[in-house]
């Protein structure tokens, strides 16, 4: 008894240790902070706390298997099999009975074209089974619909959402607003840019920019501006309705910027089948690209 | 009474003095639909192995719009389900019933109607699906006049059946005919519900429910489809066939008596599974879910008592090919209803749904418990027809493991292809951005495993053959026992017969099929009934979007072409609220988008990107080159060519009828628009062919690619913000990086 007690007690503990547990990561920011004093202590306790319980959980089998003849003998008492207790103590020493139910096989009288049925007992293991579904159900019910304790779809979007906010660099994500970025001239910032090209671009652009289903990117004619902010808006938002798929999400602040250089790298390059000029002439005196 | 479970002693029987007649069992039906089983599963496989080859290799398409993978897979699946299971329950129903009735079947006459009325049905749809003619609606593909030829087919098994039922010599009616009851009963309910539609014309019609409504009513079909089709009828022929097999007492009546009521009670609710994390209410996704769990122990209730029937018969099983297909139906059965409520958890959903994890699970249960449960039947019921023993055993071993191992080629490669890809989707990578924002790219990860698949299949199908030839072999050898003579004593009014007044309480409802039959509707039309009447009455349940607008007349019909070259068999339209699906696809989607969709067209399998978003996001050129050659935007694509409908002129003879169907059922064309709507298209495709002419490409405005360009242009386009791209403000900001 004085087990049991030791039991319940430790339980307790573990689950408002847990509970407390939970709410430190709401308190703290994401960010990694070292780890006070108070939360490493707390930490140590509740391993202590889950080394303790573990300890009496196999003392607890132990004794268990030591005391199987005595408390079977308990069990098979006339006053104590059928009560409640009794079936947890027999669930104890391992009567599968209680799992498997009673398999009496006794017939009943019918025949049909030959069949013959049974009436044996419902599995208890099935039949408690259906129960925790059901009971499962109403819960499941209970607590998004009633309590509301738990988003649905569009809360947990929302949340999944502001959880992204906080992992996503502050990259400007206003459409209206400009960059001022400077074109990349490194060489390993053009290579990567023109593998993006020719992975993402190339489809509607053509291999050497020389315009497809879209415009030529190598001629001087812009249609939505070809100063590198200016392009590097236009890869990142797409344009709506024209066709030019909006890249942010799928390439990086990085990527666009690489590309968008790669791409006026290329600006005089004269590759063959290009497409007839779109859009307006950009003079010389707007910065295009340094090359 | 209490026997040794192992040999079962007759049971002394005082017979009352009653006449005994002697009749005769019509066999005849039973091999006739039998062969159609047998035939109809061949035809399906085969279509199933092609369409599989020709995810892997899209040449396989063969270039033609009739043989193109969004046609022949519904064709597929309906002759699976339909031609194969159907034919298959109609061989083991019209077998068991005669004898657990102790009667002829009511009618010859309505039997062979039957007979013939079903192979129609699978003759019309062998037909149309190929031509394009379709509903769009899963499993419910089938157009109107098919539908009601469905319908009358139906009916006149009914009758038959309870014509049987009524003239029967047995005063109770066994576990197997609750089940066939059960079957008949809901799948009637459920086809004219889902059926329910506004004729065009002959070859074309629009459903009276649209958008959500629609989807509901669909997926509350669909997934009972499979809970009336595929499971209740086979659980009938399982309590007849199996203990008859093994020669074994059921395990337990009152078992039966539980998981029969709770399961036809249970399953009707869990529809709403099937879309999760779409625009349905909360609420009923919530009951879809719950309904779903609590459907695991009434499914196992059926396992259970087909396995533990097995007790004292498993030396059998290691000998007996028919047991051995018994035992892996029944297995595959269990674990297809455990997986399903699993995959109706909503967090699993998430990455299940729209992959081929989904193929895998109805796999299972198609070729593990339909496909084999079919061939023990068969294998039962051949040496019975034909008074002889079976031609081999030895080949029905080989087909027994050859069909096991076809499974096994199935599943695991689907499986893979499942968690793969729908782990893909979601990946982030450190920068927050998507791992793999190119879709293609996770299509192509999984080829390799399409392959596989298709070589399961080609191992299950070759196991069939060789039961078509130890069947035929067997037939050989024997001759047909056309009228089986039996003997049973006349039924005597209730009343009479003592052992008939008390007993178990069931056993009241089992002398009753009138009421036992009311019993089952009841349970049948409760969850179909709280779930579908709020959703059609209650407003808040679709929230209208005042700048959602009808589809103009070349964009409907563009729909009509994307609904008849089964685009919807790949494509979703559906974007769930998800980061990593607004992330790739755009805004998700929302109840109000879709009240002027009939049919919707949410789809259920990615093979290919989700759609709602398309529209206006890449020009006219690119979806023109694209339809044309799907390679030339996509490299690598596996989406076969359209090459025709660059070819066919638009029809636009029933263009005034298709308007004034919608408007009838409430999309608020104007009055007489009808009239107006041929010259109106022809404008719209006009600005579209001009359009493309600025990029040099030459379409005539009549060609079907112009109006399918005009569909996809408009999808998912009204909600979203038309802001002025002039609009920029000059701000510095430091760089990112």
């Amino acid at each position: 008894m004085l087990k049991l007690r030791t039991f319940f007690l430790i339980a307790t503990g573990l689950l408002i240790g847990y509970a407390a547990a939970a709410q430190t990561p709401g308190a703290a920011p994401a960010a990694e902070k070292p780890m006070t004093t108070e939360e490493i202590l707390f930490w140590i306790l509740l391993g202590l706390l889950g080394l303790v319980l573990l300890v009496a959980l196999l003392m607890g089998i132990m004794i268990t298997v030591q005391m199987r003849p005595q408390l079977r003998k308990v069990y098979e008492m006339p006053t104590v099999r059928p009560t409640m207790s009794g079936k947890v103590l027999g669930l104890l020493v391992g009567d599968p009975v209680l799992v498997k139910g009673e398999v009496k096989d006794e017939l009943l009288d019918h025949d049909y074209d030959g069949i013959h049925e049974f009436d044996n007992d419902l599995p208890p293991w099935w039949k408690y089974s259906f129960y925790v579904t059901i009971f499962f159900g109403f819960i499941y019910l209970g607590y998004y619909h009633l309590a509301q304790a738990a988003p649905l779809s569009e809360g947990e979007y929302a949340a999944e959402m502001q959880q992204a906010a906080l992992m996503v660099s502050a990259d400007n994500d206003d459409p209206n607003k400009l960059t001022d970025y400077k074109p990349l001239t490194a060489a390993t910032d053009l290579t990567d840019g023109k593998g993006i090209f020719a992975q993402n671009c190339a489809a509607c652009h053509g291999q050497n920019a020389e315009g497809k289903v879209g415009p030529n990117l190598t001629d001087e004619y812009w249609l939505h501006g070809g100063e590198v902010n200016h392009v590097y808006k236009t890869v990142k938002f797409g344009v709506q309705g024209k066709g030019m798929v909006a890249w942010k999400g799928k390439l990086s602040g990085k990527q666009i910027l690489q590309v968008t250089s790669y791409v006026l790298s290329l600006q005089g390059s004269k590759p063959a089948n290009a497409k007839e000029p779109q859009g307006e002439k950009e003079t010389a005196g707007k910065p295009v690209a340094s090359r | 009474m209490i026997v040794d479970p192992k040999p079962l002693v007759a049971r002394p029987e005082t017979p009352p003095a009653r006449a005994v007649d002697t009749f005769f069992y019509d066999n005849r039906i039973v091999r006739n639909f039998g062969i159609a089983t047998v035939f109809w599963g061949v035809a399906g496989m085969l279509i199933g192995t092609l369409i599989a080859f020709q995810l892997a290799r899209p040449e396989l398409n063969m270039g033609t719009q009739y043989t193109t993978f969004g046609r022949i897979r519904p064709l597929h699946t309906n002759a699976v389900i339909f031609a194969f299971v159907g034919n298959g329950i109609f061989t083991g129903v019209y077998y068991s019933l005669q004898r657990l009735c102790k009667t002829r079947m009511f009618s010859d006459k309505l039997s062979k109607l039957h007979f013939w009325g079903w192979q129609l049905v699978i003759l019309s749809a062998l037909i149309s699906l190929p031509l394009g003619i379709t509903t769009s609606k899963e499993y419910a593909e089938l157009e109107w006049p098919i539908d009601i030829l469905i319908t009358v087919v139906w009916v006149v098994f009914g009758w038959n059946m309870f014509g049987t039922i009524a003239k029967r010599r047995e005063r109770h009616l066994y576990v197997g005919i609750w089940f066939y009851i059960a079957t008949l009963l809901t799948v009637a309910v459920l086809h004219i519900v889902n059926s329910l539609s506004i004729p065009v014309s002959f070859t074309k019609s629009y459903p009276i429910y649209a958008g959500v409504q629609d989807a509901l009513v669909q997926w509350w079909y669909g997934h009972n489809a499979v809970a009336f089709f595929l499971t209740t009828p086979y659980l009938g022929l399982m309590y007849y066939f199996l203990p008859k097999a093994a020669e074994r007492p059921v395990y337990s009546y009152r078992l039966s008596i539980i998981h029969f009521w709770s399961l036809i009670f249970i399953y009707i609710w869990a529809g709403p599974h099937h879309l999760l994390y779409t625009a349905l209410p909360d609420w009923a996704q919530s009951l879809g879910v719950v309904f779903s769990i609590m459907l695991i122990a009434p499914s196992w209730g059926g396992m259970i008592n087909g396995l533990l029937t097995l007790r004292g018969a498993w030396d059998k099983v290691r000998t007996e090919p028919v047991l051995k297909f018994m035992v892996v139906a029944v297995t595959a059965y269990g674990m297809a209803t455990f997986e399903g409520p699993m995959l109706s958890l909503k967090n699993v959903n998430a990455i299940a749904h729209f992959t081929d994890w989904i193929v895998a699970h109805v796999h299972v249960g198609a070729l593990g418990w339909n496909g084999f449960l079919t061939f023990a039947v068969l294998y039962w019921l051949w040496p019975r027809l034909y008074r002889t023993p079976l031609y081999s055993k030895r080949l029905a071993n080989t087909h027994f493991w050859l069909g096991t191992l076809g499974i096994l080629f199935y599943a695991i490669p689907m499986y893979w292809a499942g968690f793969t890809q729908g782990l893909m989707w979601k990946q982030f990578n450190a920068e927050g951005m998507l791992q793999y924002p190119n879709f293609l790219e996770t299509v192509l990860q999984i080829v390799p495993m399409y392959y596989l698949r298709g070589i399961g299949g080609v191992l299950y199908l070759s196991g069939v053959f060789l039961m078509i030839f130890n069947l035929v072999k067997t037939a050989k050898a024997g001759t047909l026992l056309a009228d089986e003579k039996a003997q049973a004593p006349a039924l005597m009014p209730a009343e009479l017969v003592e052992e008939h007044q008390g007993g178990h309480w069931h056993r009241w409802i089992e002398r009753r099929p009138v009421q036992l039959s009311i019993g089952a509707t009841i349970a049948i039309l409760i969850g179909g009934a709280v779930e579908m009447i709020p959703t059609f009455l209650v407003k808040s349940n679709v929230p209208t979007i005042a700048s959602v607008k009808p589809y103009t007349s070349l964009e409907l019909e563009g729909r009509d072409i994307y609904i008849r070259e089964g685009c919807n068999n790949c494509h979703s339209q559906m974007v769930r609220p998800f980061r990593s699906e607004t992330e790739r696809y755009g805004e998700y989607s929302k109840a109000g988008e879709f009240i002027y969709d009939r049919p919707f067209l949410w789809g259920s399998k990615r093979t290919g990107p989700d759609l709602h978003r398309v529209g206006a996001k890449y020009p006219h050129s690119w979806h023109y080159n694209h339809m044309m050659d799907p390679t030339s935007m996509s490299p690598g694509s596996i989406m076969p060519a359209y090459p025709w409908l660059f070819e066919q002129n638009i029809d636009y003879s029933s263009t005034p009828a298709k308007i004034d169907v919608l408007r009838k059922l409430g999309t608020p064309y104007p009055a007489g628009y009808g009239q107006q709507a041929v010259a109106d298209a022809r404008q719209q495709a006009a600005l579209i062919s001009r359009d493309l002419a600025k990029e040099d490409i030459e379409v005539k405005s009549d060609k079907e690619i112009v109006a399918l360009i005009a569909y996809l242009q408009r999808l998912g386009t009204d909600i979203k913000v038309k802001e002025d791209p002039n609009a920029v403000e000059v701000v510095g900001v430091l760089p990112a990086e």
